[in-house]
């Protein structure tokens, strides 16, 4: 606490009158200009990458498939950052996802199949609902663990990384369970796993409202308490690039086609005519992108909305005073963990649907995919900092640095290199430019 | 040495009070009473138990045994959200205070306005914040940005006004002006005899002797513990004050030569 | 609230003892369980089995009741240890299975360079070990293994077969598992005639950390990408990956493509059946445990490594220190599983034919009539 400046206090927030700098007006704003860096360095990612694969990289086929490849690392990473948030680490995620996901394979491998016949329509759902049981479960009770008996996070979830990958294995004694049930597989993409055209135009024009609405409503509440309004212009263009980028991944994914065998065959099972320029089906947005974006809104409604986030929040800033203000510490820390084994459980469904398989190594190694994804987005290792959408881009970036890296053949060993590499660098650069913002 | 009798029950009575932590006694048959409109001092050396007596009144600490009693009602005290509901307010010493969050969120920290549908209402918190701290601390400004980056005079500003906003009866301050400067201990005074003037009760624990001897209405003295014994402002000079902090011996048991030695 | 933690934790140790104790059973755990077994008649000699990391399908289903059999039936005691893949956790293991009485010592090698000292310190005390299934660079060792250059081989001749030109993808193991290298070798001494007089070019190939199923489906995903689905063939080390690669073929129509695998686990025996696999090269773990549990049984008898029935010298170069060591070893012989002869794992009862058949059309295949 610094003391006393004899003069009480500069004006904080000046009149916008001269802007200093495009950081400062961002900032007058409330726009986050961290978020925005990140944003640039992702599309310099993506140029660069897309020069040096000859033009690969910036297809639709490509961002198609690297959304999905990002979706089960970003669900979870919307998770970690409120576990980190609140001063604890959570790293028995991939050992989780382990479990899981082999139970909710040898569910509808084997159990529900037997109970209920094979291919029946509600096999996918009842899986689905049991993984997020168990995953709430196991969370709820490491998060007890730590709440109440006071064991540090850190062990416990370390344990938790060697029992549940234990129990990974016993679920099915190590055997490799696939395929997958036909519904259930389209939870992880793939060739049936989208919306289709106009499904994928519906959700991105609601999105595109939803964007407006919320700027309109933001106005207008910020006008009725009489507070400083953002300049018309900005909010203008806030919403038109909203939109813009929104109806534009839309197209992308609209302008990815089914691959032309698979055509072939829809066309045959509907006895459509092969026409001269060929069939094109676009896939449209992947179910586990729509997955992961309902994702983003839930968790970024928790984080922000409701009570239980702002508890989050005061724990990690600050334990005691949350503590003398009356907040349910320990419950909140336990529901910060079950919230995690959730968000464990929608993204261990999505791996095995995906992969079409499960085998007891699922998930290996993820949770500290998931706490880079975290914390390149920001959250800081020693509480009280973090967003939603930072994590999520943090997981795009990693994603995209690895999938570029094998499209340019970069060998294994060195992708780890360079990740490890990144990984540190962003978190020094977020670091520097925190201190930074704690001396203006 | 008692407190003016006027036939109303005390605002706080605290009646043989006792802490102990794994075998020490912190707190040790402690009673006081604080009335409404008035300022008792608490004062003592360091390890007299001061913080930890108020803590059982402000709910962050459990006594041992000893009762307390509001407007002459007993009232069990098991956590800060009752001693809230009973209108006691504490500012702490670090003045508790989550430095990720801005100032209308601490300011309803715990105690969210929400809106129907039970989501945070941060716009009425924003509001309620600025009319307060427009009361409060006219100049201060900065409502949207984590409190981290607020001077100690504005972090305490928002603290006060938490404590002030929620019709407390009762305020605890615990060394409410250990890192102001002379204007903001200025403030701070003002404020105290202004929340007097309204008829609410406030307990300051404080090392500083000048700040108690000018605000205090009584003066209550700890040590190691224990009660050493309360006098009403002008019945002591601050030696003798001093005396009862140190030696613990009251103002008509002290010799003029234990008094010399005081100054060492 | 002390004392409810403290009484919470004295019964989560108590539970955790028990489960130890009783953890034993069939799987891993050292003296506990080798103490309750009893042997049929002698029991005067012990054989120590470290495996590397019990967490996968074969061992506990085939290679392990195989060598415990063969070891038991020879009148000898079965201890064993899991080193949850940690290289300093299986010289532990290794130096306790000799101070619990192991007369030999199998091991599973973690990291082949790693163990070295575990292995001197082992010959020096006049106990015999025997590398399984990963080669251990020490001429003391007794080397019994399938030969991976011939799985490598075997499972690039059923490929090239369907293949003879054309752009091929290589999915590779774990960069530092010597295996990874033993099967590219084999499957070059079958392609590379090809590559170099440019009828095969090969546009991809990498390890795969871990041989993780979920790497390799990302990997094969880029690059179909990058090459614009102009892929004809995808040779994949194991059947995991295999699993993999078959998940990204399938997204893009290219179920067809030819793909191989080894290990015949039950997934790939599947595909290959449904035929979304064109091979996957069985290994019969069964035979290899039980090679091993016969050869431990006769070391631990006094035989020397040359006098054990079965064994040929077998030349191992270092690629990197060209330095060469000569191996006594058994290596057995693996079978390539193609639709024509799935008939072999059901009648060696490694897969049922429920296990092989799910999903197939009846009479597409001849084993799922």
């Amino acid at each position: 606490m610094s003391v006393v400046e004899a003069a009480p206090t500069q004006l904080e927030t000046p009149d916008p009158g001269p802007r200093r700098s495009i950081g400062s007006f961002l900032r007058d704003n409330e726009i986050d200009t961290r978020m925005a860096g990140m944003i640039l360095l992702l599309v310099v990612i993506w140029v660069a990458f897309h020069f040096l694969s000859g033009g690969t990289f910036l297809t639709p086929r490509n961002l198609w498939n690297l959304s999905v490849q990002t979706s089960s690392i970003a669900i979870m990473a919307t998770g970690m950052v409120l576990v980190i948030v609140s001063r604890n680490i959570d790293l028995s995620v991939g050992s989780m996802v382990g479990v899981v996901g082999m139970v909710m394979a040898i569910l509808q491998f084997e159990w529900l199949p037997s109970l209920i016949g094979l291919g029946n329509q509600w096999i996918w759902i009842i899986t689905l609902v049991a993984g997020l049981a168990l995953g709430a479960l196991i969370g709820a009770f490491q998060g007890s663990i730590i709440a109440y008996v006071g064991v540090p996070s850190f062990v416990v979830t370390l344990g938790g990384l060697l029992v549940w990958r234990g129990f990974a294995w016993l679920t099915a004694s190590g055997r490799t369970l696939a395929p997958m049930d036909a519904n259930f597989q389209l939870l992880g993409g793939g060739s049936r796993g989208s919306l289709g055209e106009t499904g994928s135009w519906i959700v991105g024009g609601v999105a595109c409202i939803g964007i407006v609405a919320l700027l309109v409503l933001g106005r207008r509440r910020r006008r009725k308490f009489g507070f400083r309004l953002r300049p018309m212009w900005l909010d203008a263009a806030l919403g038109v690039i909203g939109c813009l980028v929104v109806l534009g991944a839309v197209w992308v994914t609209n302008s990815y086609y089914l691959p032309e065998n698979l055509a072939r065959a829809i066309a045959e099972e509907r006895g459509i005519a092969w026409p001269q320029g060929g069939l094109q089906i676009p896939l449209g947005i992947p179910y586990p992108v729509l997955i992961l974006v309902g994702v983003t809104l839930v968790m970024g409604f928790v984080a922000n909305r409701l009570r239980f986030g702002r508890y989050i929040f005061s724990i990690g800033g600050n334990p005691e005073a949350a503590v003398l203000a009356g907040i349910k510490t320990k419950r909140t820390i336990v529901k910060t963990f079950m919230t995690m084994g959730i968000l464990v459980g929608i993204s261990a469904a999505v791996s095995i649907a995906r992969l079409n398989a499960a085998v007891s190594g699922l998930g290996t190694l993820n949770e500290l995919y998931v706490i880079a994804a975290a914390v390149v987005g920001g959250a800081s290792l020693a509480g009280g900092i973090g967003t939603i959408p930072g994590a999520i881009l943090g997981a795009l970036v990693m994603q995209s640095l690895q999938s570029g890296m094998v499209s340019l053949k970069v060998s294994a060993p060195v992708q780890d290199v360079v990740l490890g590499i990144v990984l540190v660098t962003a978190v020094a650069i977020d670091t520097s430019y925190r201190r930074r913002a704690a001396q203006r | 040495m008692t407190a003016p009798s006027t036939g109303k029950p005390p605002l706080v009575e605290m009646r043989n009070m006792s802490v102990s932590f794994g075998g020490v006694h912190a707190v040790k048959d402690v009673t006081i009473t604080l009335q409404e409109g008035e300022v008792l001092g608490v004062v003592g050396g360091n390890g007299a138990g001061k913080s930890t007596l108020i803590k059982t009144l402000s709910g962050a600490q459990k006594a041992d045994s000893g009762e307390i009693f509001i407007d002459g009602e007993a009232v069990q005290i098991h956590s800060p959200r009752d001693a809230k509901n009973l209108g006691i307010e504490t500012i702490y010493q670090t003045l508790a205070l989550a430095d990720n969050i801005d100032a209308p969120g601490n300011m309803f920290l715990g105690r969210e306005l929400t809106s129907r549908w039970n989501t945070l209402d941060d716009s009425s918190m924003e509001a309620a914040t600025r009319e307060i701290m427009g009361r409060l601390n006219p100049k201060f400004q900065n409502f949207k940005t984590p409190v981290a980056s607020l001077s100690g005079g504005q972090r305490q500003s928002v603290a006060i006004a938490r404590a002030v906003h929620f019709n407390a009866r009762i305020l605890i301050m615990d060394e409410p002006t250990a890192a102001l400067g002379p204007a903001e201990t200025e403030q701070v005074r003002e404020l105290i005899r202004q929340l007097q003037r309204e008829g609410i009760g406030i307990i300051m624990i404080s090392h500083d002797i000048h700040d108690v001897f000018d605000l205090s209405d009584r003066i209550t003295v700890m040590l190691q513990g224990k009660l050493v014994g309360t006098v009403n402002r002008g019945e002591a000079t601050m030696d003798e004050i001093l005396a009862m902090i140190i030696i613990g011996k009251l103002p008509d048991e002290v010799t003029t030569k234990e008094l010399e030695q005081l100054h060492g | 609230m002390k004392l409810l933690n403290r009484r919470f934790l004295a019964l989560l140790a108590v539970i955790v003892m028990v489960i130890a104790a009783c953890g034993g059973d069939d799987t891993t755990g050292s003296t506990a369980e080798g103490g309750g077994t009893t042997v049929a008649g002698g029991g005067d000699c012990t054989v120590g089995m470290s495996w590397n990391n019990y967490n996968e399908e074969r061992w506990a289903k085939h290679d392990e009741p195989a060598m415990k059999a063969a070891i038991e039936a020879g009148g000898c005691e079965y201890i064993s240890s899991d080193a949850g893949s940690s290289e300093e956790q299986q010289i532990t293991d290794v130096e306790k299975l000799i101070s619990d009485g192991a007369d030999v010592v199998i091991i599973l090698a973690q990291n082949t360079q790693a163990i070295k000292p575990a292995v001197e310190a082992a010959t020096a005390e006049g106990i015999p070990v025997i590398a399984y299934d990963r080669l251990i660079e020490d001429a003391n060792t007794f080397y019994v293994s399938f030969d991976n250059v011939l799985v490598g081989q075997l499972m690039a001749e059923v490929i090239f077969d369907l293949v003879p030109t054309g752009n091929y993808i290589i999915v590779k193991g774990n960069g530092s598992d010597a295996n990874s290298d033993f099967l590219r070798e084999g499957i070059e001494s079958v392609i590379g005639d090809a590559v170099a007089a440019g009828d095969i070019t090969i546009c991809c190939e990498d390890y795969t950390d871990n041989w993780d199923p979920a790497l390799a489906q990302t990997a094969v995903e880029q690059w179909l990408t990058q090459e614009n689905n102009e892929v004809d063939a995808v040779v994949s080390e194991n059947d995991g990956m295999a699993t993999g690669a078959a998940a990204a073929l399938a997204a893009q129509g290219l179920s067809d493509i030819p793909l191989s695998g080894q290990d015949a686990d039950v997934a790939a025996l599947n595909r290959v059946a449904l035929g979304t696999q064109s091979v996957s090269v069985w290994k019969d773990a069964r035979a290899l445990g039980t090679a091993a549990g016969e050869a431990a049984v006769a070391l631990a008898g006094g035989a020397t490594m040359a006098d054990v029935e079965g064994t040929a010298e077998f030349v191992y170069t270092n690629k990197e220190s060209q330095v060469e060591t000569v191996l006594t070893s058994i290596l057995l012989v693996p079978i390539p599983i193609t639709q024509d002869n799935l008939n072999l794992v059901v009648d060696a009862n490694w897969i049922t034919v429920e296990e092989v058949c799910a999903g197939v059309t009846a009479g597409s295949v001849a084993v799922c009539a």
